[in-house]
């Protein structure tokens, strides 16, 4: 490890002041489990260490006004083990249960997940299918954005929004109601544990009382960039009685998707054009099931 | 690059040690404070060598560095025994021949230690569970999750060995 200062800030406000001064030359610790090997290897090199661990105020699980306020210190550990999200937010229940290991889950955090913008994060899915907002704060002041604008390159790291200055500070998103929404994760990956996904499937779909889809999240980890969005196949379910056959029909454009996407990339990967059907069969028998619609072996 | 000086619980016992920030928990661990018990393994907390249970949670201390242990209370395999005597939980992986090379067992007792505090009637699914982050490369788990039921038994003062 090359040599550098390290700070351990206890609040927002002094975290923000500590950013201000050394700008380009921060690393921020949250979880640790990804930066600590990156300095380990010698593969970051910061002049400066700031650990969130001892800001306590960023460490939270709050419903306000109808929305989940998750702060970004909260671990994957404290989200699973969460009652409220297990029971309204399925999604981000079985994305975070399943990071890594025990150990992983009690260090690792959403925020820096979602900072670190990994192509395989399972948490950053999770949010991008919740349509999720991200807080960003500095001595600037404070600006709320959708997650989906957050994820493009023109950041200090070149892997999201996040300015050289800025702390991903909070995570937010609506309640989804629980008669009408479900939302489900589904993890395919090479073993059970300590494994990093190959598709992160997630799914949100909301219907009326008659069992019409009024709005549909389809999204994938580990596809691309980003996690990926399947627009054709949301559209084709908005409008129509949500049925397990009408899901089925989606899964052709969503081959379509996967192959079209990584033409570029090595022939080894173009089993996930058939891995990302699998997936999301399992994601529509699990929500059909949620909403009491079908029941369906998947 | 500016020392730092850490005040930390280890194994029950307050500790201050002037260290640099460049070093993992694991290294603090393992050369300052002479804790050799903690393993170093794939550095890059996939095998869970390093387990150390920190704040009641077990996390691997490759994961971690030094300067985040200010504060914390922190139990290693040292911690563990009671008068130099192996705890029940080390019995029961005695008894229940758990242990080949020995390498991962501190990681894996400390998990068991941190899990049986929580639940002391774990499934043997929960076992598993609670072990999923633990590699052991000799032989299988088997009997590792045995001595995990076995070591709940005798904190429960149920068992019969």
């Amino acid at each position: 490890m090359k040599p550098f200062d390290f700070y351990a800030p206890s609040t927002v406000e002094e975290t923000l002041a500590l950013l201000d001064q050394y700008q380009n030359s921060v690393a921020l610790i949250a979880g640790g489990t990804d930066l600590t090997l990156e300095l380990n290897e010698r593969k970051a090199s910061p002049a400066v260490v700031i650990d969130l661990k001892p800001v306590r105020e960023l460490d939270y699980i709050r419903v306000e006004n109808g929305r989940f306020r998750i702060g970004s210190m909260t671990t994957h550990a404290s989200l699973a083990g969460n009652e409220m999200i297990r029971q309204h937010v399925r999604l981000l229940h079985d994305a975070t249960r399943q990071v890594g290991s025990p150990q992983i889950r009690n260090l690792g955090t959403i925020g820096g997940n979602i900072a670190q913008s990994s192509v395989a994060g399972d948490g950053l899915a999770a949010c991008v299918a919740l349509n999720a907002d991200v807080t960003l704060r500095s001595v600037r002041g404070e600006r709320t954005m959708n997650i989906n604008d957050f994820l493009t390159g023109e950041g200090v790291q070149k892997r999201n929004s996040l300015a050289a200055d800025e702390l991903l500070t909070e995570i937010s998103f609506p309640v989804p109601d629980p008669k009408h929404t479900a939302t489900a994760f589904y993890k395919l990956a090479k073993r059970k544990s300590l494994a990093i996904s190959v598709i992160a499937g997630c799914l949100v779909v909301t219907v009326d009382d008659d069992g019409i889809c009024t709005a549909a999240s389809m999204r994938a980890g580990a596809l691309g960039r980003y996690p990926m969005r399947f627009e054709g196949a949301e559209a084709y379910l908005v409008g129509k009685k949500l049925t397990y056959n009408t899901m089925l029909e989606t899964l052709p454009m969503m081959h379509d998707q996967v192959l079209e996407a990584n033409r570029s990339r090595p022939w080894s990967v173009f089993y996930k054009k058939e891995g990302v059907q699998g997936v999301f069969k399992k994601l529509f028998a699990d929500v059909l099931g949620q909403l009491g619609l079908e029941e369906v072996q998947a | 690059m500016n020392k730092i000086t850490v005040h930390c619980t280890v194994n029950h016992k307050p500790v201050v040690v002037e260290t640099e920030p460049n070093k993992r928990l694991l290294d603090l661990l393992r050369e300052d404070l002479g804790l050799t018990s903690v393993k170093e393994g794939c550095s890059e907390g996939e095998c869970g060598a390093c387990t150390v249970i920190f704040n009641g949670d077990p996390v691997t201390s490759c994961c971690m560095l030094a300067g985040q242990a200010e504060g914390a209370d922190i139990i290693t395999l040292e911690g563990i025994s009671v008068d130099g005597k192996p705890d029940l939980v080390q019995q029961a992986y005695m008894e229940s021949g758990a242990v080949q090379c020995g390498f991962c067992i501190p990681g894996m007792i400390l998990v068991t230690e941190a899990l049986l505090a929580k639940n002391p009637n774990p499934t043997r699914e929960e076992a598993k569970q609670a072990l999923s982050g633990n590699l052991c490369r000799c032989t299988g788990y088997t009997k590792i999750v045995d001595a995990v039921l076995l070591a709940a038994e005798k904190m429960r003062g149920e068992a019969s060995r």
